[in-house]
C-alpha cells in the first residue's frame, strides 16, 4: 500500500483515528479495492467502529499487489503520529502512508512546514479481518441530524456516565442516563432530555423502542462528526440488537456499531424501571413521628412533556421495552474474526457484564468480505447470565 | 514594610542584595531549570548563575546578568549558597506570578552569608511578603569541560520548530538520538519506542535553521529522561543552539527574552548515553 | 409540603448557579432549607469537632420570578432537604441558555428536586431537559441542627483583601505547608504566615479596615474595647480548608470579612447584595 493524503484531509484522517481510539486499543488497517479501512473493537467486543476512506480521499492510493493484506497496530502509536491535531492543519502539508511488508512496518511520513519531515516507522502484527456485518437499512428506526444536536444533548451528562437510554415515539426522542444498580438509583441524579423530531433532518420511527448503549463511543464519533461537520445517522431496533451510528460523505464512511442492553428481564428491570414500574411505595419512614402528613407530595400535576413527568409515566416505548426478547436471537450483526486465539484470550477476561457481546464468529478468510453471516461457527455469547448474582 | 523603606543600614549587613521590578524575570528563568530541588547559586559582580544537576550527567545553568537587576550589590568577589528551588519558586510566585500587563511583583533578594537564610521581600499592590528560605553550603558543580574549540557540529534553530518535535517525542523511547551531518539527513532527532521508531528531519536550508555548521557526521544518544526537563527551557526560548563536541557531549543553549525584552541564557549540558556505539551499530540498517 | 419556583431572568439564573456552584466546592452534602422568603444552604458546623461549618442565605425574591412553597405545617412553614450541591450545580449549568428554569420538589423514584428547562434549538420546537436530583427530606425533629449559627464572640473582625490576591497567596503557601496562621488586629492589619523546616513566609496586609459591628458584637463592647489596636489575635488553620473556600467561591462579593476568635475559629463572611455566605474554619493547635 502506498497512499498520500493532503491538505485538510490529513486532519480528517487524524480525527478518525482519534475517535477510533475511544473504542479499542488496536487499529486494524486493511487496504481494500474500495478504499482504506480502519477499524477498532473494544476489549469486551461490545463496540466496533470502522472508517472507510475511498480512493478519492487520497491524492494517491495504490493497493498492495497480488494479495490482500491486513494488520493491526497499537492505536496509541498511530495517534502519536498525529499528536498535535490542533495544529495539524497549519503544519502538515502532506501525509504519506507506506507499507513495507518485508520489514513488517507501516511508515507514516508527514511533510511539514519549513521542510521539517517526520517519519514514523510503526511495527505491526498480521491480523484477522475484523468486520461487523450489519444491515442498518433494515432497522426500524432511523434518524439523522447535524452533530450539534447530539453534542448539545450529551453535554447534559457527566463525563463519568457510562450509558444512556434512548427512547422514541413518532415525533419525540428521549435521552436519559442509565443507572445500573437498583441501590444506586436512590442516590443517582437522573437527567432526561426530550428532543422533538423537528431537531432532526430525518426522523423515521417504526418501533417505539428503548435502547441503552455506551456513551463513550458515541462521544468519540461526535468529536469526528463535529470537526468534519458531517451529519450523524443513527439506526436502531430492539433492545439487545446493536445501535449503528454513521457518518458519510462522498469520500468516506464511518460506522460505529454499539451493543445495546439486552432485554434480559434481570436487566430490564433497572433499564426501564422508570418507564415500566409504578413508583415505589413510600418507605416506612420515621417521619411519621413528626408532624408531617406525608413525606412528599408531588407538586406538579399538570401535563408535562417527558415520559418521566408525572407519576408512572407511559412512554411510547413502555410496551416494547417490557416485552421479553431472546437476546441472541435478535442480533442482526455478526462480527467475524479469523483469530480463534484472540477469541479465547478475550473470553478469559471478564466481559463487559451488562452487554451481550456483539457477534463473534470465525470465518474463512475468503468470506470476510461478505455480508452474510457464517452461521456454523458463530459464537454468540450472551454475557447476561454472568452477572446474575 | 514597603521595599523602598529598607534602610541603608539594613543593607550593609548583607553580602548580596539584588532587586528586580519584576520578579518574573527571575522566576521564569529558574522555571527553565527546575528538575531537581537543589539549586546552587553563585553570584559574582557580573551577575547570578544558578545551577541544577542530575546524577552528574545533566547540568542546567541559568545566567542572569547584573544589568538585568535594578540593583545588584555584592560585597565579596563571589557569593555562593544552595537553596531548595521549588520552595524559592513558590515564594517568587507568591502573588500568582501573573503575566497580566501592569501587574508585577517587585523583588528584593538579600543574603547575609553562610548560615543565614536567603531573604526575599516581595511586593505587589501594596501587599508585602517576606520569605526566609534556609540555605546550605553550595556543592561544587560538575565541570563538563565543554569547550567551544572542541565543538564538532553546531546548529541554531528557531525554538518554535523544536517545540513541536519535543512535544511529540515518543516517551516510551529510552533515548533521544541526535544526528548532525554535513549530508542528509543534516539534523535528525530519532526515537526508538515500543511501537516503532520515529525520525524528525530538519533540512539545512529550512527557514527555521539560522545556522548550520556541521563538519562531520555524528550520531549520539542521550537519555530521554535527562533531556525531558530541557523542554521547559525550550518552551520559554526563542532560539536554541545545539552543539556537540568531539566526545559526544551535548550543549543546548537557549536564548530567552524576558518580559522587558532583555536577553538571558539558559544552558543544558548532557552526557551521551554510554552504550551508544554498539547499539547504534546494530540499529543501522 | 410543596415547593415550586421559576427563574426567568438570565442574570438571576447565572447568579443562582454561581452560588450553588460555590456551595458545591465547599461541601459534598448540605442541607437546603426553604422558607417563604429565603433559601438557606447549611452545613451544620461541627466546628468543635474540627469540621467546617457553612451558612448561606439567599432571598428568594432576588432570584425567583415565581416562588410557591408550603411547609410541613402552617406553624413550621419550612422545608428541609439534604442535597448534593454538586448535582444541583451540574443541572443548573446545563440549562444556562434556557428561557425559563423550573425548580420543584417532586416525588419520582424518590424525593427529588426536579430542575426542568426548555432549551432553545435550531428548530422551532424547544428541547425539554429534566434533571431529577435526589434529596432526603429532613424530619422536623432534626431541624434544630440547621439553625443559623450564632455570631462567634470574636476578638477581631477585619475586612479581607481582594479574594483573588488572597487565593494566589494561599495557593502557594499550601505548596509549602499544611497549616497557616491567620492573624489580624484592630488596626486593619492582617498577616498570613507559614513556617516549615525549609522556609518561613509571611504576607502582610494593611489598611484593610475593621467593620463596625453593633453593640451586641464583642469588638466594640465589653472587654475587647480596651484591646490594643496593634495586638494580633491569631488562629492556626488547616490550609486546605481555607484554600477550598478561596478557590471555590464564585460569589464575587461586594464585601468580604473575617472574624477571628483567638486560637479558636476563623469565621469568613461574604456579602453580595442579596446573598450572604458564612464559613467557619476551626483553629488547630
Amino acid at each position: 500500500m502506498d497512499c498520500v493524503v493532503t491538505g485538510g484531509n490529513v486532519k480528517v484522517l487524524a480525527k478518525a483515528i482519534h475517535s477510533l481510539s475511544r473504542i479499542g486499543d488496536e487499529l486494524y488497517v486493511e487496504p481494500q479495492e474500495d478504499g482504506l479501512a480502519l477499524r477498532s473493537v473494544n476489549s469486551s467486543r461490545s463496540a466496533y467502529a470502522c472508517f472507510l476512506f475511498a480512493p478519492l480521499f487520497f491524492s494517491r492510493y495504490t493497493l498492495p499487489s497480488g494479495h490482500t493484506f491486513r494488520c493491526k497496530i497499537a492505536i496509541k502509536s498511530v495517534q502519536a503520529v498525529f499528536r498535535s491535531v490542533a495544529t495539524l492543519e497549519k503544519t502538515v502539508e502532506k501525509c504519506h502512508i507506506e507499507l513495507d511488508e518485508q520489514k513488517n512496518r507501516l511508515t507514516f511520513t508527514l511533510h511539514c512546514k519549513h521542510g521539517l519531515m517526520k517519519t514514523h516507522n510503526l511495527s505491526f502484527q498480521d491480523s484477522e479481518s475484523l468486520q461487523a456485518v450489519f444491515d442498518k437499512d433494515s432497522y426500524a428506526n432511523v434518524f439523522r441530524s447535524h452533530p450539534r444536536v447530539l453534542v448539545d444533548t450529551v453535554v447534559h451528562f457527566p463525563p463519568s456516565l457510562e450509558e444512556v437510554t434512548v427512547s422514541v415515539s413518532d415525533d419525540r426522542m428521549w435521552v436519559r442516563n442509565h443507572v445500573e444498580e437498583e441501590a444506586d438509583r436512590a442516590k443517582a441524579m437522573l437527567t432526561e432530555l426530550c428532543l422533538a423530531s423537528d431537531e432532526f433532518d430525518h426522523f423515521a420511527v417504526q418501533a417505539h423502542n428503548s435502547v441503552t448503549f455506551c456513551l463513550k463511543e458515541l462521544r468519540g464519533l461526535l468529536v469526528f462528526a463535529e470537526s468534519t461537520g458531517l451529519p450523524i445517522s443513527m439506526y436502531f431496533d430492539e433492545p439487545g440488537s446493536p445501535v449503528v451510528l454513521s457518518v458519510t460523505d462522498s469520500v468516506l464512511e464511518g460506522n460505529f456499531v454499539l451493543a445495546t442492553l439486552s432485554d434480559d428481564p434481570n436487566h430490564r428491570k433497572s433499564n426501564t424501571r422508570r418507564a415500566c414500574t409504578p413508583p415505589p411505595p413510600p418507605p416506612p419512614d420515621d417521619f411519621m413521628n413528626d408532624d408531617m402528613d406525608c413525606y412528599l407530595i408531588a407538586m406538579d400535576t399538570s401535563v408535562a412533556p417527558g415520559p418521566s413527568a408525572t407519576g408512572p409515566p407511559t412512554p411510547p416505548s413502555a410496551d416494547s421495552t417490557c416485552s421479553k426478547q431472546s437476546a441472541a436471537a435478535n442480533h442482526r450483526t455478526r462480527l467475524h474474526s479469523e483469530e480463534e486465539e484472540d477469541e479465547t484470550a478475550e473470553s478469559g477476561r471478564p466481559p463487559n457484564k451488562k452487554f451481550c457481546s456483539l457477534f463473534f464468529g470465525s470465518v474463512h478468510p475468503s468470506s470476510q468480505m461478505t455480508t452474510q453471516p457464517v452461521t456454523s461457527q458463530e459464537v454468540l455469547a450472551s454475557d447476561s447470565e454472568e452477572d446474575g448474582q | 514594610m514597603p521595599l523602598s523603606t529598607q534602610s541603608q543600614a539594613d543593607d550593609e549587613q548583607y553580602v548580596l542584595v539584588a532587586s528586580l521590578d519584576n520578579a518574573r524575570n527571575l522566576s521564569n528563568l529558574l522555571k527553565a531549570i527546575t528538575f531537581k530541588d537543589h539549586a546552587i547559586f553563585s553570584a559574582t559582580p557580573n551577575g547570578l548563575k544558578v545551577t541544577v544537576e542530575d546524577s552528574k550527567c545533566l547540568q542546567a545553568n541559568a545566567f542572569i546578568q547584573a544589568e538585568i537587576f535594578q540593583e545588584f550589590t555584592i560585597r565579596e568577589d563571589s557569593v555562593g549558597f544552595q537553596v531548595n528551588l521549588t520552595v524559592l519558586l513558590d515564594c517568587l510566585n507568591i502573588f500568582g506570578g501573573s503575566a497580566a500587563p501592569g501587574v508585577s511583583t517587585a523583588l528584593r533578594m538579600c543574603y547575609r552569608g553562610y548560615g543565614y537564610p536567603l531573604t526575599l521581600f516581595l511586593e505587589e499592590g501594596g501587599v508585602v511578603t517576606v520569605c526566609k528560605i534556609n540555605t546550605q553550603e553550595p556543592e561544587e558543580p560538575v565541570d563538563f569541560d565543554f569547550c567551544s574549540t572542541n565543538v564538532t557540529n553546531k546548529v541554531i534553530l528557531q525554538s518554535e520548530s523544536l517545540k513541536e518535535a519535543f512535544s511529540e517525542l515518543d516517551m516510551t523511547s529510552e533515548v533521544l538520538q541526535i544526528t548532525m551531518s554535513p549530508s542528509p539527513p543534516y539534523f535528525r532527532l530519532s526515537t526508538f519506542g515500543n511501537s516503532g521508531n520515529a525520525h524528525y528531519d530538519y533540512p539545512k536550508d529550512s527557514d527555521m535553521m539560522e545556522l548550520f555548521r556541521c563538519d562531520k557526521t555524528q550520531t549520539n544518544r542521550y537519555k530521554m529522561s535527562l533531556l525531558k526537563p530541557s523542554t521547559k527551557a525550550l518552551a520559554l526560548s526563542c532560539k536554541v543552539s545545539v552543539r556537540t563536541d568531539s566526545r559526544g557531549f551535548l550543549s543546548l543553549q537557549y536564548l530567552i527574552r524576558n518580559d522587558d525584552g532583555q536577553i538571558c541564557f539558559v544552558e543544558y549540558f548532557c552526557c551521551p548515553d554510554e552504550e551508544v556505539e554498539e547499539e547504534w551499530l546494530q540499529s543501522v540498517e | 409540603m410543596k415547593f415550586r419556583g421559576k427563574i426567568i431572568d438570565v442574570a438571576c439564573l447565572n447568579h443562582f448557579t454561581r452560588v450553588v456552584t460555590t456551595i458545591s466546592k465547599l461541601t459534598k452534602m448540605c442541607v437546603l432549607r426553604l422558607t417563604p422568603d429565603n433559601l438557606f444552604f447549611v452545613l451544620s458546623g461541627k466546628v468543635a469537632n474540627g469540621g467546617v461549618g457553612m451558612w448561606c442565605e439567599l432571598s428568594q425574591a432576588n432570584f425567583f420570578d415565581e416562588y410557591q412553597m408550603e411547609g410541613v405545617s402552617s406553624e413550621d412553614n419550612e422545608i428541609c432537604l439534604e442535597v448534593t450541591p454538586e448535582n444541583l450545580s451540574r443541572a443548573l449549568k446545563t440549562v444556562q441558555s434556557a428561557k425559563a428554569v423550573k425548580v420543584k420538589l417532586t416525588k419520582k423514584h424518590c424525593a427529588c428536586l426536579t430542575i426542568a428547562a426548555e432549551l432553545p434549538t435550531m428548530s422551532s420546537i424547544s428541547r425539554v431537559v429534566t434533571h431529577d436530583v435526589p434529596v432526603d427530606v429532613i424530619p422536623r425533629r432534626l431541624w434544630h441542627e440547621f439553625k443559623e449559627p450564632s455570631m462567634p464572640d470574636f476578638d477581631v473582625s477585619i475586612y479581607l483583601p481582594p479574594l483573588k490576591t488572597m487565593k494566589n497567596i494561599v495557593d502557594r503557601m499550601k505548596n509549602l505547608s499544611n497549616f497557616l496562621v491567620m492573624e489580624a488586629n484592630l488596626n486593619g492589619e492582617m498577616n498570613l504566615k507559614i513556617e516549615t523546616d525549609l522556609v518561613s513566609v509571611t504576607t502582610h496586609f494593611k489598611d484593610l479596615g475593621n467593620p463596625p459591628w453593633g453593640d451586641d458584637a464583642s469588638q466594640d463592647g465589653g472587654p475587647s474595647q480596651s484591646r490594643d489596636p496593634e495586638a494580633m489575635v491569631q488562629a492556626r488553620v488547616d490550609i486546605r480548608k481555607l484554600q477550598q473556600f478561596l478557590v471555590g467561591q464564585q460569589v464575587n462579593p461586594s464585601k468580604a470579612m473575617c472574624n477571628i476568635v483567638h486560637e479558636r475559629v476563623v469565621h469568613l463572611i461574604l456579602l453580595h447584595e442579596d446573598v450572604s455566605l458564612q464559613y467557619f474554619i476551626p483553629a488547630v493547635a
